[in-house]
């Protein structure tokens, strides 16, 4: 049964588009894309949560299709990931059923649902390959369709400039892991995962060492941790809001996956800086991620700068784990894995809840400047519901998913103060601090981001005249809020799964029972605080509604209200030497000098990785370039000593080696 | 166990503490009259620290010591910097070239770095570490002081720090310099202090300020 | 029946809020040369705001009555964690401290959203300085609780109070040093005392939580300023219970309750001494001078934390 559910999620996915495209004159065709893809992603959450219950094992094999070996294995750790796909894919579809449908026309709705199948299939395709070979096409095919999908927008000047950024980085980080396997080919017979497990103990450590670092660059750039996130928030923002969702909820995640694989599972444990790289690389994302995140306005730049964030954060657990791993102590090396791959989950469900919400309200309000929204939790209840837990849930407030897994990784880190060394028993506890200070700042973030667009007053007609939006896209999002409070309040439907999966890639280990007694009692402690609530609110009467005080002037306006920018302007200042902004102040002087004709002030931020490690890095490959192309002279005779000087090296070569 | 011995043991154990506690505050004071007073609060807890230590070794050296310190370190000097201080007229900012919050940190970072340097010392020699990682932090405090403050004062500040953590270093090492040598250093001390009040007077006196970056004719 | 004593201090640290406030007013009034207030009168404040009206503006969603709630609720269940009376508390576990922090960051989250929902300048104005304060208060709270933590060997508050019973009051280790400085410096902060913040400011440029408050009235009100209260005296509990926790009761009987009810009570007078002279010795902070405040709280911090490793 679990197996037909499998077939299923890959036919319909792999077929989907192809009955769109001969049904594209059809007028109901864009529901029926709709509709078979919702059925397949709900068919793929059905398997993978039977795979993970039953520990069973679903191998697919396609070698007959492919010229290199290609077959699909889905284990508890690929389980728990297609679980994460189909379980945000799902409302995504529901959602962008009624969203496409409002927004795009003509050719461009036939290729929207073309591409998105395709794209989740190369998404499962990724999680649950077997084989290298599957697994990088998979990894290729994402970067294509999405780069496909985020074009669907149109395709101006500055947004093929950061769609050519978005490939570029992408093929430099396939091209990262692309060696990564290719190093383990001298010691294993072929490369499927199999051989690569069996490889990797006969491996030297400089070869290890080698593949992680190829791995950690590689993953990194698709996860998009600084400095290589360069990408992130120039594409993000620009996709269709349910691909932003899938790209941010889901995609980052596949490169998650692909790091713990190539580290967990076939290279085992390491030495302890392999934990101490990933860790100070989590610690300066989460940090500088969520930083950049409360300098923008643009809502969809915001959260795609705050994915960078949470990426930091899954990091951070994973470099926990790692040290706790090469210090010979497991059992936290699991909870900090588990805190990780819980971290995954939960900011694939908020994140592409976010987005979906971003989504909403641009069909709302036809905005995403912050600057020209407000009030708008009047006027769209179930949205600004919806949203609302998305915020808290990022925040990682309590009695929601994202404290849940910030909880347990600050319990791994606490737990770092035992360890014999001296290195992690004072950075472990200090990057405790390093999450707090995150937490800190998304929240300062996210109060600024609910508070200045839902409520208040409305700062723009548009946002004055905000509908609620379609039913479906309401679904869509409410299905995502209620996994993320259902998560939040009874932790323990998850927690087991991942207890599996961690005995799975940390043999033998006792998880540490004390670890969990909190996340037990979270049900208790949540029902505490809503009868105290239900209490306190049955107890107060109707208000009465009277004019905000405006210190006895009148006609207080939506003008008088503290704007995005005015209310981050205290974290900004506090954190200038990170922002760094380039000011410039223009006059046009007029005869009597103190009463200019106009200011005009202006302050662009671009941020410093772009100019200080880019830049030259750019110039530095052209320069290279340049005087390589002194080679090619066009010189017959030239290119003939070329081949006669190779001749005669190999000549030698053979004589000697 | 009489009340006065265990007095005694525990300003011993918890002397170390309190230095570092004067060093961050020092670090983060603004103003120069903080920074006096923390001085004399540092050299108070050195007069407490050799007066136990006098105590549990019954030494009629370290109690000499101990007086010595309290008349010189703890009232004098401080007495004589405030009449500078007041006499100068110049404000009393402390004019630093790093934030209040960027100094704490630095001088944290130095702490750590005291507890790190001075391990193998500790091992080999078996001494108290925390008396000898407080000590080497005290100099290198002394030294980011001097580094860090632009006013002529403050640099004085800064050498007396110095010289506070030189002197803890010799009585976590051994019980103490000879007597004569403890004499010795307290005098020059004290001509020390004198004579830069002076020059301080006639650096104000010459160029109107007693801003040390600003002096830098002596150049090639 | 341990759990009858918990709920006992749940009880009584709720209870007894609004007579700290009084009696930190009384006695700066006292400073000051005054009168003052009798030390009942917030009872009396928050008698009156319950029978009142709730005003609410125009522009209001939903969310603005709900805030006041959701920040009652979470500060009530946060208080559960922390042990006063015993070295137990009704809803301890291990790692609840971090609970309880995240606790009082949901009721300040949805106050500053029920600031903004007001419309006005001021709601924005005490919510974007309260972000700014509480996101750098937060780490070296954090950071001294583990230092803590980690010392005593145990995770959660009623363990930490448990082992700082045995230790003698004289042994005065270098992580409680620093840890006691960090937790002081952030209490102040969390709080909104002097030097970070004026609770008795009438002028609204120099407010911060005042100023996200500024639109309530009512039992809205009510419920703020009690909640306000409370966290000072979870605040000053956790103190109490952290360091100085000699007093508690070890035993089950009546005569130990009477005797810790007592010692809490004069540990808590202390304190709130102390806050009341520091308050009147001290003027308050330009709001750009808070984070240096902060910062070095967090210095004080991050070395607890070293000192945990190097003192092994």
């Amino acid at each position: 049964m679990t197996d037909v559910l499998f077939y299923l999620l890959l036919a319909l996915l792999l077929a989907g588009p192809v009955i769109t495209l001969i049904a594209a004159r059809l007028r109901q065709a864009p529901a029926i894309s709709a509709h078979l893809l919702f059925v397949a992603l709900v068919a793929g959450a059905l398997a993978s949560v039977a795979m993970l219950w039953q520990g069973r094992v679903v191998s697919v094999d396609l070698s007959c299709l492919a010229p290199f070996s290609f077959s699909l294995l889905v284990d508890r750790l690929s389980a728990y990931f297609l679980l994460l796909i189909c379980l945000v894919g799902a409302p995504v579809a529901l959602f962008s059923g009624s969203y496409v449908e409002r927004h795009y026309h003509g050719a461009r709705r036939v290729w929207f649902w073309v591409l998105l199948p395709w794209f989740l299939l190369s998404m499962v395709l990724v999680v649950t390959a077997s084989t290298a070979f599957a697994f990088l096409f998979g990894w290729e095919l994402m970067t294509l369709f999405s780069a496909g999908l985020v074009l669907i927008d149109g395709h101006d000047g500055e947004r093929r400039g950061n769609v050519f950024t978005y490939l570029l980085m992408m093929h430099a980080g396939a091209a990262a892991v692309f060696a990564a396997f290719m190093v383990f080919l001298p010691h294993s017979a072929g490369l499927g995962f199999a051989a690569l497990r069996t490889a990797a103990p006969l491996l030297t450590p400089a070869a290890r060492s080698a593949i992680f670092l190829l791995g950690f660059i590689g993953f990194g750039t698709k996860a998009g941790i600084v400095p290589l996130h360069l990408w992130l928030p120039k594409a993000h923002p620009i996709a269709p809001s349910p691909v932003s969702a899938l790209m941010s909820g889901v995609m980052l995640k596949t490169a998650i996956y692909g790091l713990v694989r190539l580290s967990f599972d076939f290279l085992g444990t390491g030495p302890a800086w392999w934990g101490y790289l990933i860790l100070a690389a989590g610690a300066v994302s989460g940090v500088l991620g969520v930083l950049y995140a409360i300098a923008e306005h643009d809502l969809k730049r915001l959260l795609a700068y705050h994915s960078v964030e949470n990426i930091g954060i899954i990091y951070l657990g994973l470099g926990a784990g790692m040290i706790f791993a090469a210090n010979h102590s497991p059992a936290w090396a699991a909870v900090a894995l588990m805190g990780a791959l819980l971290h995954s989950l939960n900011h694939a469900l908020f994140k592409s809840l976010l987005f979906l919400g971003a989504g909403a309200i641009a069909d709302a309000a036809e905005t995403l400047d912050l600057e020209e929204l407000g009030g708008l939790f009047s006027r769209m209840r179930v949205t600004g519901t919806v949203f609302l837990i998305g915020c808290c849930s990022i925040v990682g407030l309590p009695l929601l998913n994202g404290f849940v897994s910030e909880w347990l990784t600050f319990r791994s880190f606490i737990a770092g103060a035992t360890l014999p060394g001296l290195a992690p028993a004072i950075v472990l506890p200090l990057m405790a601090g390093v999450l707090a200070l995150i937490g800190g700042l998304a929240a300062a973030c996210f109060a600024k981001v609910f508070g200045v667009a839902f409520l208040g007053r409305p700062r723009s007609v548009e946002a004055a005249d905000a509908v609620e939006v379609p039913r479906a896209m309401q679904a869509g999002m409410a299905i995502l809020a209620a996994a993320c409070v259902v998560i939040g309040i009874a932790p323990v439907i998850v927690l087991r799964p991942l207890a599996g999966i961690v005995l799975q890639l940390l043999p033998g280990v006792v998880l540490p029972q004390q670890a969990f007694a909190l996340t037990n009692m979270l049900p208790l402690i949540a029902l505490a605080v809503i009868v105290v609530a239900l209490i306190l609110r049955s107890l107060c009467r109707a208000p009465r509604i009277t004019p905000t005080w405006a210190c006895g002037m009148p006609g207080l306006d939506s003008r008088m209200q503290y704007t995005s920018t005015a209310f981050s302007k205290p974290l900004r200042k506090v954190f200038s030497q990170v922002y760094r902004p380039e000011r410039s102040i223009e006059t046009l002087p007029a005869d009597p000098p103190f009463f200019p004709h106009w200011i005009a002030y202006r302050s662009v931020r671009t941020t410093s990785f772009e100019r200080s490690l880019y830049r030259p890095a750019i110039n530095g490959i052209l320069a290279t370039a340049n005087r390589l192309r002194r080679l090619q002279t066009g010189n017959i005779q030239v290119y003939l000593l070329y081949m006669f000087l190779a001749l005669v090296a190999a000549l030698i070569y053979m004589r000697f080696a | 166990m009489n009340l006065v011995e265990i007095m005694a043991v525990k300003t011993l154990a918890s002397a170390a503490v309190f230095l570092f506690i004067t060093i961050l505050l020092i670090a983060a004071a603004k103003r120069t009259a903080t920074c006096v007073l923390l001085f004399a609060v540092q050299c108070a807890v050195i007069t407490l620290q050799i007066a136990a230590s006098a105590y549990i070794h019954r030494s009629i050296e370290l109690l000499i010591v101990a007086i010595l310190v309290l008349l010189i370190k703890v009232l004098a000097i401080p007495l004589a910097l405030s009449r500078i201080r007041t006499r100068l007229k110049v404000s009393p900012d402390v004019n630093a070239s790093t934030t209040p919050v960027q100094s704490v940190f630095i001088v944290a970072a130095l702490i750590l770095l005291a507890f790190v340097v001075v391990e193998p010392y500790v091992r080999a020699f078996s001494l108290d570490a925390e008396m000898l990682a407080a000590a080497t932090a005290v100099v290198l405090t002394g030294v980011f002081l001097m580094v860090s403050h632009k006013k002529a004062l403050m640099q004085v500040i800064g050498l007396l720090v110095l010289e506070n953590g030189i002197f803890l270093a010799a009585l976590a090492t051994t019980f103490g310099m000879p007597l004569v040598i403890e004499l010795g250093i307290f005098f020059d001390l004290l001509m020390c202090v004198l004579l830069m009040g002076v020059f301080v007077f006639r650096i104000r006196d010459t160029f109107d300020h007693v801003d040390v970056s600003k002096l830098r004719r002596l150049r090639g | 029946m341990s759990w009858v004593i918990d709920l006992l201090q749940l009880i009584v640290l709720v209870a007894a809020a609004p007579l700290l406030r009084g009696i930190i007013g009384r006695v700066k009034a006292l400073i000051q040369n005054r009168q003052g207030a009798s030390i009942f009168r917030p009872y009396a404040d928050l008698r009156k705001l319950f029978r009142k009206e709730d005003l609410v503006p125009p522009t209001a969603s939903p969310l603005y009555r709900l805030a006041p709630i959701i920040l009652f609720a979470a500060t009530l269940v946060a208080v559960a964690l922390v042990p006063t009376l015993q070295a137990s508390s009704l809803l301890g576990l291990p790692g609840d401290f971090i609970l309880l922090v995240y606790l009082l960051a949901l009721g300040r989250f949805f106050l500053m959203l029920g600031a903004m929902d007001g419309g006005s300048s001021f709601g924005g104005m005490g919510a974007s300085r309260e972000a700014l304060v509480s996101t750098l208060a937060e780490a070296p709270l954090l950071l001294g609780l583990v230092a803590v933590s980690v010392l005593a060997r145990s995770t959660s508050l009623a363990g930490i109070a448990h082992w700082a019973m045995g230790r003698s009051p004289f042994q005065l280790s270098p992580v409680h040093a620093m840890a006691i400085f960090a937790l002081a410096l952030v209490t102040i902060a969390e709080t909104g005392r002097v030097p970070v913040d004026n609770p008795t400011t009438h002028l609204e440029l120099t407010m911060i939580h005042e100023a996200m408050v500024l639109e309530y009235s009512g039992p809205s009100l009510a419920l703020i300023e009690w909640a306000s209260a409370i966290k000072l005296n979870l605040m000053l509990s956790l103190l109490i219970a952290l360091f100085a926790p000699w007093g508690m009761a070890a035993t089950l009987s009546v005569g130990a309750m009477a005797m810790a009810l007592v010692a809490y009570a004069v540990k808590l007078l202390v304190l709130a001494l102390a806050v009341a002279v520091l308050e009147s010795s001290v003027a308050k902070l330009r709001m750009y001078l808070v984070p240096d405040f902060l910062g070095a709280a967090c210095a004080l911090a991050i070395l607890a934390v070293a000192f945990t490793a190097l003192k092994r």
